[in-house]
């Protein structure tokens, strides 16, 4: 299972190099304003076609990516009740903070649990293979944190139901 | 063979760059509505101007090497032609573009009595002096631009213009304006030129798509070359009934280009690298060499000061290396010849997003990389 | 408007699809390769055993020089995902490499459309394998095979 983690991972990154590839554009719709083609989805030639990367079933990320922005969507590995709980509220903890981030979107696209924005301006004022970077350590980052989490739960409910049942 | 050079101390992206006749001075834009005019003063930059005429982002400028007029269009749907005055300050006259959406490159003519700028609004204007009224005035290029235009380039002639837009194509027009110039004659494009005509129209790829970032007449004028989205490079050429070769390269997509001369294209663009492809008798384009010759920067051991300073700082053990091992660290967006003309290019300049200015010495590349003959 | 119809509706009218200057796409030549034959590739692929290497490729090559890329009709599209993948997941992980070095470039980017869309219907190990037919195209055609897959408007 794990034998496909490195692969997954550097097919993702192929990809995000490949769509990062963004360019300052106008709005072609609104005079003076410059907005992310991939959220206005206006203009159907701005568009590039959009891919989905999948480890198995559970597990995936979709890009897409249009000529000044790219919207990356991570479904992450959720395999019970426990995991699906603290990945909800780490994700939601995390998009509510998105500003801080930067490149993190408020609320996911359907079917994703975490999306991220990335427009030219950010790859102007930041490295483009380092954003890359980011988000791949992000994903790995991601799946460690919640089984830490999922394992510090189940010590405390250990824990705490010992010292109840002492009482009897 | 390359010289790296940076214009104040802002790290901000150039949009875009053009040098005055002598090339002793040039104006950039760094990402924002002004526009710097900087003189060499040895191996520094001194400013010497700061045109402040537009509100939103400059897109294009061009400087007219004989009449030395300078040319800037933005986004926000103005362009400008400033003119020095003795004082060698440069002076602004509005040009009216009549366009209702940003304005995205611009590009003298090579007689220099007109200019075309393209735009978000789907058309294309071309813009002369009409000496009666002492104003600009400009004629507009629509039918069948479907989409934002991104790159304009004038043939020898001063009649024809080439340029890409994001619909997917590339097309000649013909900018003739009756008022300024005589009939130009017949060229291996067609006979017939009033303004407007779609003299040739090449769709990008046969698989469809790829917004085509970058064109260019050969200095005969009758070949094209463009480059687009889909990774490629592709060449066009009138004398062989308007046949396309288009070679599809394992690089990230370029965003600029240029012939250095009849048979040489150089281009550049997210890879950060400009790169220089050859035309051989048949018309068959090949890749001849990577113009970036830096080595990979060498990994000076990791040592223990610099893995704690990681971890004190970064919270994070690995130290891998920030930056890129070519001269630019972020994506060319701007090609300009800076040494001899389009016939014989010798010294070429590129401006990116990471502020850099880098010059290009064709001659003592063509020595120091094996094999290569431009 | 609204009085003599009582109907707002006029308001809610996209009136920019009518620009006649929007970009239309291309009504595209149907005139492509209109799918591989079926029997044919399952013929190809259950032959002989120890021609297996072979004729893998063969099916392979067939399958992609075949692909619909430029129909409209999505039937058939989905006939050839289905065909291509089971070609890509029946070839095994030793011989991805070889095969892929015979191909020529266009067809290269071919397989990585089609790797992409096979990626969108995952099965039983399905992604495993073609993570592996990723690694050894890329390592062919380079970062450019992929951006062609995301600017290509005709789509496997």
């Amino acid at each position: 299972m794990s034998a496909t983690l490195r692969p997954y991972l550097t097919a993702v990154r192929h990809t995000l190099t490949a769509a990062m590839c963004l360019d300052n554009f106008s709005s072609q719709v609104v005079e003076r304003h410059n907005k992310p083609e991939v959220e206005v989805r206006s203009s159907k030639e701005l568009l590039l076609t959009p891919v989905v990367i999948s480890r198995n079933e559970k597990e995936k990320v979709f890009i897409e990516a249009s000529i000044n922005s790219v919207r990356i969507s991570i479904a992450v590995k959720q395999a019970d009740e426990i995991e699906k709980i603290l990945c909800k509220k780490f994700m939601r903890f995390m998009m509510m903070r998105a500003e801080n981030f930067i490149v993190l979107r408020r609320k996911p696209i359907d079917g994703y649990d975490i999306s991220f924005l990335i427009t030219n301006f950010h790859t102007e004022q930041m490295y483009k293979h380092k954003l890359v970077d980011f988000v791949i350590h992000f994903m790995e980052e991601i799946d460690k944190e919640i089984s830490e989490m999922k394992l510090a739960v189940n010590a405390r409910a250990r824990i705490v139901s010992e010292e109840f049942l002492k009482r009897f | 063979m390359a010289e790296a050079h940076r214009f104040g101390n802002v790290i901000a992206p150039i949009t875009c760059h053009a040098w005055n006749k002598e090339k002793t001075q040039i104006a950039i834009s760094p990402n924002n509505h002004e526009v710097h005019v900087y003189q060499q003063n040895g191996t520094d930059w001194k400013m010497i101007d700061n045109l402040n005429q537009h509100d939103l982002r400059v897109m294009g400028i061009d400087w007219a090497p004989n009449t030395n007029r300078i040319v800037t269009c933005a986004v926000d749907r103005n362009a400008y032609v400033w003119t020095q005055g003795d004082d060698g300050k440069w002076k602004p006259t509005l040009v009216l573009l009549r366009i209702n959406r940003a304005a995205t490159c611009v590009k003298w003519s090579p007689d220099e009595n007109k200019f075309a700028v393209g735009s978000g609004a789907r058309l294309i204007s071309v813009c002369y002096f009409e000496s009666e009224n002492d104003w600009w005035v400009s004629k507009h290029i629509k039918k069948p631009i479907r989409s934002t235009i991104t790159s304009i380039d004038w043939h020898p002639n001063n009649v024809l213009l080439v340029a890409g837009s994001t619909d997917y194509k590339v097309r000649v027009f013909s900018a003739y304006i009756r008022d300024i110039e005589k009939t130009p004659e017949a060229t291996p494009w067609g006979t017939k030129m009033p303004l407007g005509q779609l003299m040739a129209e090449f769709p990008n790829s046969p698989s469809g798509g790829g917004w085509v970032h970058s064109v260019s007449f050969s200095p005969d004028g009758n070949k094209i070359c463009w480059v687009a989205h889909d990774s490629t490079i592709n060449v066009a050429d009138a004398t062989r009934g308007n046949v396309m070769f288009k070679l599809k390269t394992e690089f990230l997509p370029f965003l600029s280009c240029t012939w250095v001369n009849n048979r040489t294209v150089i281009t550049a663009g997210h890879n950060c690298m400009p790169l220089l492809y050859s035309l051989d008798a048949s018309g068959q384009l090949a890749f001849a060499a990577k113009l970036d010759t830096s080595q990979k920067k060498e990994a000076s051991g990791l040592s223990a000061m610099r893995k704690f300073q990681s971890l004190d700082k970064q919270a994070r053990v690995e130290v891998s290396d920030t930056s890129l091992d070519s001269i630019h660290q972020n994506a060319i967006t701007c090609l300009c010849l800076y040494g001899g003309t389009k016939v014989g290019g010798t010294k070429f300049s590129t401006s990116g997003l990471d502020g850099q200015l880098v010059i290009w010495n064709l001659v003592s590349l063509e020595k120091e990389i094996q094999g290569l003959k431009i | 408007m609204a009085k003599n119809t009582f109907s707002s509706a006029f308001r809610k009218i996209d009136v920019d699809q009518y620009n006649e200057d929007n970009f239309k796409e291309d009504e595209g030549d149907q005139s492509g390769p209109t799918g591989p034959n079926e029997n044919e590739i399952i013929t190809l692929l259950n032959q002989y055993p120890f021609l297996k290497f072979i004729n893998n490729s063969e099916a392979l090559r067939a399958v992609l020089t075949n692909a619909p890329l430029g129909s409209k009709n999505q039937q058939i599209k989905d006939q050839a995902l289905n065909i291509t993948l089971r070609v890509l997941l029946s070839i095994k992980g030793s011989q991805i490499d070889d095969i892929v070095q015979s191909l020529d470039p266009e067809l290269i980017d071919v397989l990585m459309k089609y790797v992409y869309r096979g990626f969108e219907i995952p099965s039983e190990g399905s992604s495993g394998h073609l993570l592996l037919w990723h690694e050894k195209a890329y390592s062919v055609g380079g970062v450019g095979c992929i951006v062609r897959v995301l600017s290509d408007s005709k789509r496997a």
